[in-house]
């Protein structure tokens, strides 16, 4: 089930209704029905996966509170037997996410038997939350959750099951039975909510007709065209994403519960570091806790690190086991995102990127000093957000083209074979669009730029919004409504429920 | 130590004023990359073993903390 439908809207009021009418104690036991129902919904066989993958980390993670707790009584550390706990179960997990996500690709090199394994929804996202939650208990950050039905409410919770944000159960656990109910959460939840509904069905469902129609027939445009579907790829992923995630999160907060933010303005990044701490934040703080922190810190790292000091001198040798790490966790980032070479090559070409400005850091900052550049400047900040841009730009091209051939074809002929003309031949009225629709596509995301500029600022626009009159407040939830009501009657192709990260 | 260890920490982010800072991991002025240059850098020079588990805010949120955490490992 998509938050996009009607269905979905639907169950939310019934779930609101009951979790409202009952006593606070029952609340996230309507929490964990809804979830179940909102899961099964997508196909009642894909559901065994997510009950396997909630199982067995549920069950590690008491394994692994009980040597805990062992250690403390006995002064003792049994660090074989918890790793060999986390190992197993991580391995199983992820086994169960390679032979899903990966095993065909991987077999069709190799000419192996196909499993053709239906891809359950959010697989990776709530493997990756169950698998931080096992490794919290192994660290023993987190005390394990002895109640399997509370447990699994974690790994369904269903604002968050199909495409993030990937939560920590210290986060979001404790607030299922302890979350403030108001009818201010309700109000603020809706608004946010509302918010992501304009980003997806207004916005991006229409700039996906102008990126498909660009990827699905490369040969009928210039390489001019090929930017602009990028651009529209990028106007429609992050409206796609972070529309969805408002969603999520406004979901998530009329029942009182707050989750992690997921996207903090990326556009306003200054680096690609910097864009990738305000995008996806949470897989990105997963994979520091969990990847780049245990990989900075293992033994074969402290090797490469001693080998770096003594071979390479000045701040170059200090810093290889940390481009080492960053290149390793931007690789598994691409693969992350799918098996073809084209993810692949998308992990390497940001953590290439990454590796280098962490490698070159050094001459950076002495080539600004000689050329006497304000580091603090506006001319420099305007400098790094074009750059920033203009990476991340180039990598949407991996992500989106068919394959990585096709990639590297289109964006050399962007440079050599750009077709100026077709730029005001009427060609993009071909798509599909009307004039009206660029026109809503340009409105909304220069809506949307403005409200984050204001954010970036400092503003807190709901709390604005707040200080104004009851009745404003409610205009406020009813304007994007009638809004999707009417595109819902009148739209026709530009309703796409569907939503792009959910394929993760 | 202490100058040691702002040497380490300058060397790594020379616009960051570490005398006075208090909230380097909680406002965002060490970024993750950092930590690991610096908290590698910090085993090399001080001859100590950290592991992930002392990565917590509180151990790197200024100089005293860090100071704190490398005297509990000698």
């Amino acid at each position: 089930m998509s938050f996009f439908t009607l269905q979905f809207a639907a169950l939310l009021a019934a779930a609101l209704i009951f979790y409202y009418a009952l006593p606070k104690k029952c609340g996230w036991v309507v929490l964990l029905a809804v979830s179940l129902a909102f899961y099964a919904w997508g196909g009642v066989k894909t559901i065994f996966y997510l009950l396997f993958t909630a199982g067995t980390t549920y069950a590690s993670g008491l394994i692994l509170g009980r040597f805990n707790r062992r250690d403390a009584d006995e002064g003792k550390v049994r660090a074989a037997r918890k790793k060999l706990t986390v190992a197993a179960c991580v391995l199983l997990n992820f086994s169960v996410l390679f032979a899903v996500k990966y095993w065909d690709q991987a077999a069709g090199l190799f000419s192996l038997p196909r499993l053709s394994l239906v891809l359950p929804l959010g697989l990776s996202f709530y493997t990756f939350a169950s698998i931080g939650y096992v490794i919290d208990c192994y660290r023993g950050k987190q005390s394990p959750e002895k109640n399997p039905l509370k447990y699994l409410l974690f790994v369904s919770f269903f604002p968050t099951v199909v495409q993030g944000p990937i939560s920590r159960f210290g986060q979001l656990a404790p607030q299922f039975t302890a979350a403030e109910r108001s009818a201010d959460n309700v109000k603020r939840g809706l608004q946010t909510a509302m918010w992501g509904c304009l980003k997806k069905l207004i916005v991006a469902n229409r700039a996906a007709v102008v990126a498909d129609a660009v990827f699905a027939n490369p040969e009928n445009y210039g390489g001019a065209f090929y930017a602009i579907g990028v651009l529209f790829y990028c106007i429609q992923l992050y409206c796609d994403f972070s529309g969805g995630i408002d969603v999520a999160r406004g979901v998530a907060l009329t029942f009182g519960i707050d989750l992690t933010e997921n996207f903090k303005r990326p556009i306003f990044a200054v680096s690609l570091a910097d864009y990738w701490r305000r995008w996806h934040i949470t897989l990105g703080t997963w994979m520091r806790d969990y990847v780049f922190y245990p990989l900075s810190f293992s033994r074969p790292m402290g090797a490469i690190s001693r080998f770096a000091r003594k071979h390479v001198k000045g701040k170059a040798g200090k810093v290889i086991p940390t481009a080492a790490a960053t290149f390793v966790v931007y690789l598994l980032i691409g693969i992350w995102h799918g098996s073809s070479l084209k993810y692949i090559f998308f992990g390497l070409y940001n953590g290439a990127i990454m590796t280098a400005s962490v490698l070159l850091a050094g001459v950076y900052s002495s080539t600004r000093n000689k050329l006497k550049i304000n580091e603090k400047g506006a001319p420099l900040h305007f400098f790094r957000l074009v750059r920033t841009m203009a990476i991340v730009f180039v990598g949407r091209y991996f992500t989106r083209a068919p394959r990585l051939l096709a990639a590297f074809a289109m964006l050399g002929r962007t440079f050599t074979h750009p077709c100026l003309y077709q730029l005001t031949d009427g060609t993009a009225l071909t798509f599909g669009l009307t004039a009206f629709d660029f026109a809503v596509i340009a409105a909304g995301v220069a809506v949307i730029l403005a409200v984050e500029f204001f954010e970036e600022r400092g503003a807190k626009i709901l709390d604005a919004l707040d200080r104004k009159g009851a009745l404003v407040q409610f205009v406020f939830i009813l304007i994007p409504l009638a809004i999707i009501t009417a595109q819902a009657a009148f739209g026709g192709d530009a309703i796409d429920a569907s939503s792009i990260y959910r394929q993760f | 130590m202490r100058e040691k260890l702002i040497e380490i920490l300058k060397d790594c982010c020379p616009d960051v004023d570490f005398e006075t800072e208090t909230s380097l991991i909680d406002d965002g002025i060490l970024e993750s990359l950092d930590i690991v240059t610096i908290v590698t850098d910090i085993m090399h020079t001080f001859g100590v073993t950290l592991s992930v588990d002392d990565l917590l805010p509180e151990n790197f949120n200024s100089v005293d903390d860090m100071l704190r955490l490398i005297g509990s490992k000698l």
